[in-house]
């Protein structure tokens, strides 16, 4: 009997110790990202940021599945950091109704965050990741069309194309074409979102559901309309950060302000492009820009 | 001791049992002999209530046994089956001194049992620390019983309790088992289907069919009897049955 | 060679996660040890319960697991958490075995032996905790190795829902396109579930009566 109560006191030991594993890394910082392009730059930014100005070493989780993940894993203390969009905060995780005016929704969900997730935002990052409606740039000058309500004259002479999500989300198109009146030549064509600028350059179609920071809107000489009426919610890019982490490295705090406001929405563009279309590696793109504006030396 | 009194089981629509009236007197061996489905078993179950009668009493020292604590009750009887039943994860030590040991004896009263109780059935001292699977038949067997009588039970009940042991062991058991009797003077119900080993044993045979009681006798008369059930088993095995009867060469 | 530099620069992640799966892992399991074992005592002592409690593991072990995750997903308090949310469904994928195995376990106890007990005058609990659990031991412990082994790989679907553990390097190198990071999932979970295999044959093995 010694011998099996030698084995089952090794089986609570190991138990024991199964059962203490758990996260949790102060001496480092752990950026996430979600798995597309813009949202992995922006974590690349961030770390870039706090390699140069802090003395914290940064490990980056990035290409998590999507908004549930990285706000799993943020609760969970796996990752510290992420990119997450002021509208999405609001919508898919404090599942609330959305809000037009951008400071409110920022406020809404920095207050929310600290509240009840023990997270807190970085200040915004400068641009607004929203839906854009899209027209070819020789449409835009020959037409003198500007803004979304301008468009709503002369949408019935245009086919328009969007993603599938767009049609199905109730702040998608029901919402757009009710705010301004809208009323395409025939009903919209369903595409994938990455082929739409293609499909508006090739004249396939006139009007396209894009996105705000789309690379291809300045290299296919493509114009984002105002959306005049303010109809599509704000998604500015803030960073989410945990306030246990704020609490051990201070320092962040002046690093993620550093960036505050810094990117323009052609900016983002821009780096979108260079790395989706000319597939440039996405730490250079990032290293060149911070050295343009001089957040780094 | 022990008395059933109008006592029938049936279950599943099977009378296993029916009208069995019987008595088992203080100190003496009686052996309940029948065919397989006589009922012998469960008329010896019925003593320690691991079957319940569906009619009747069974009466232990003139208490009818469903009025007390069963676990009392059955601390109080030794109970030995065929080919033992120890336990195969307890040493020869804890099988025997397992119900001192629930009972709450002193351990240095248990170890001094065992040891007491291998020497009555011929077992050396250090068998105590072996396993069941590392004895012989023979060996084992003596352990049940060393086991059924730790206690000091005043009863024993014994199921075929040398059925599956060779002919020179079985023999060699039977002669121990007489002598330890004359010893320690339990009072036995001894299940077997062995007319030479209830010869041998029995201070009574009571014989068994279908559920019945036949009749109940002391050896001699069971070789002399003109029962028809009781002159079956007396042709049935042959000759050689008196010395049985006489309690057997020493 | 390319992915065990990979793993050497990355190693601390790599156990990080390792602990994660760990984690999601060992509550799991013990839950399910904890429900699963009395539950099989029960029905193996109760023979009319055994059909339905063994059907009723069984259904939940047939519904695919990443379905099972996402029904649990919209539940109040569990959605809110992926790795609570991950336990609890681990614990349901860990019971079958561990109450099937216990069943089968007590019910191997050679019967006579259990009955020679209840005549010396054993009490039900003596019966099970000297003579029964002993002896059915090491089947038990078989069925815990098995629902073990099937948490191991079931877990790193769990990083699916954002549970965490080794599921993530796979599911990020394959959005990544790239191997190793898949590997670097992969691998320690293909190791830790041998691991568990082994190790608790070998806990099995010094249980076994003879």
């Amino acid at each position: 009997m010694i011998r099996s109560r030698a084995s089952l006191g090794l089986i609570v030991v190991c138990s024991v110790a199964l059962l203490s594993c758990s996260s949790s890394h102060a001496d480092r910082i752990v950026v996430g990202s979600k798995n597309f392009t813009e949202s992995f730059i922006l974590g690349e930014l961030i770390a870039q940021q706090i390699e140069a100005h802090t003395n914290v070493k940064v490990e980056r989780r990035f290409y998590l599945a999507g908004t549930y993940i990285c706000q799993q894993a943020m609760l969970a203390g796996r990752i510290d950091i992420y990119p997450e969009y002021t509208g999405t905060a609001l919508t898919a995780i404090l599942k609330q109704g959305i809000a037009r005016d951008k400071r409110e929704v920022y406020e809404r969900v920095k207050n929310e965050y600290e509240r009840r997730f023990g997270l807190t935002l970085g200040p915004a990052l400068g641009f607004n990741d929203t839906f854009a409606m899209e027209i070819r740039g020789e449409d835009a000058r020959h037409l003198n069309v500007r803004t979304l309500s301008q468009a709503a004259a002369l949408a019935p002479r245009w086919r328009a194309g969007f993603g599938y999500e767009f049609m199905e989300r109730p702040d998608g198109y029901r919402g757009l074409v009710a705010a301004y009146g809208l009323r395409f030549a025939e009903q919209p064509r369903i595409m994938d979102l990455g082929l739409l600028a293609r499909a508006l350059k090739d004249r396939q179609i006139d009007f396209a559901g894009g996105n705000a920071t789309d690379g291809l809107i300045p290299a296919l000489d493509l114009v984002a309309l105002e959306d005049d009426r303010h109809y599509f919610p704000p998604y500015e890019a803030v960073p989410v950060i945990r306030q246990q982490t704020l609490q051990l490295h201070p320092e962040i705090e002046g690093v993620l302000a550093d960036l505050g406001g810094k990117i323009s929405d052609e900016e983002m563009q821009k780096m979108n492009y260079a790395v989706d279309a000319q597939h440039r590696d996405s730490q250079d793109v990032v290293r060149e820009f911070l050295k343009s504006k001089s957040l780094v030396p | 001791m022990i008395e059933f009194r109008d006592v029938s089981y049936g279950v599943n629509g099977i009378q296993v049992l029916s009208g069995l009236n019987l008595r088992v007197a203080h100190g003496e061996i009686l052996v309940l002999l029948g065919r397989s489905g006589s009922g012998k078993t469960t008329t010896l179950k019925l003593v320690n209530r691991l079957v319940s009668p569906s009619s009747g009493q069974i009466l232990v020292n003139g208490v009818p046994n469903d009025q007390v604590d069963v676990i009392r009750l059955r601390r109080g009887i030794g109970y030995v089956i065929q080919e033992a039943g120890l336990f195969p994860h307890f040493t020869v030590e804890r099988n025997i001194g397992l119900v001192p040991k629930i009972e709450g004896w002193p351990e240095e009263r248990i170890r001094a049992r065992v040891q007491e109780m291998l020497q009555l059935v011929g077992l050396t001292p250090d068998l105590a620390s072996r396993y069941p699977h590392q004895l012989s038949g023979g060996q084992r067997q003596r352990v049940g019983v060393a086991r059924g009588l730790a206690a000091d039970p005043a009863i024993l009940l014994m199921d075929e309790p040398f059925g599956a042991l060779d002919p020179l062991t079985r023999d060699e058991l039977q002669r121990e088992f007489l002598q330890l009797q004359q010893r320690v003077h339990k009072t036995v119900a001894f299940v077997t289907h062995d007319l030479r080993e209830a010869l041998r044993l029995g201070s009574r045979i009571a014989l068994m069919e279908a559920g019945k009681l036949v009749t109940v006798l002391t050896p001699h008369e069971f070789l002399k009897s003109s029962d028809p059930w009781a002159s079956a088993y007396v042709r049935a095995f042959g000759d050689g049955l008196e010395s049985a009867a006489n309690r057997g060469t020493s | 060679m390319n992915l065990l530099r990979f793993f050497v620069q990355h190693h601390t992640e790599v156990l990080e996660s390792s602990g994660e799966h760990l984690w999601l892992v060992g509550w799991s399991t013990l839950f399910a040890a904890l429900i699963g074992v009395p539950l099989g005592i029960l029905i193996a002592h109760r023979s009319r319960l055994d059909r339905p409690v063994l059907a009723t593991a069984n259904i939940i072990q047939t519904i695919p697991s990443l379905a099972l995750f996402g029904f649990l997903l919209p539940v109040p308090w569990l959605g809110d958490r992926a790795d609570r949310l991950a336990i609890l469904a681990l614990t349901l994928y860990a019971l079958l075995p561990i109450i099937r195995n216990t069943y089968a376990g007590i019910r191997g106890v050679d019967a006579a032996v259990v009955e020679a007990g209840r005549g010396m005058g054993l009490t039900q609990s003596q019966l099970l905790l000297q003579v029964e659990l002993p002896l059915a031991l090491s089947v038990i412990l078989s069925g815990v190795r098995i629902a073990m082994v099937i948490s191991v790989g079931l877990a790193t679907i769990a990083a699916a829902i954002g549970a965490g553990g080794l599921g993530e390097f796979i599911f990020r190198g394959l959005a990544m396109v790239d191997n190793r990071v898949i590997l670097a999932g992969a691998i320690p979970a293909a190791v830790l579930a041998l691991l568990a295999d082994f190790g608790m044959g070998w806990i099995e093995k010094r249980l076994r009566p003879r």
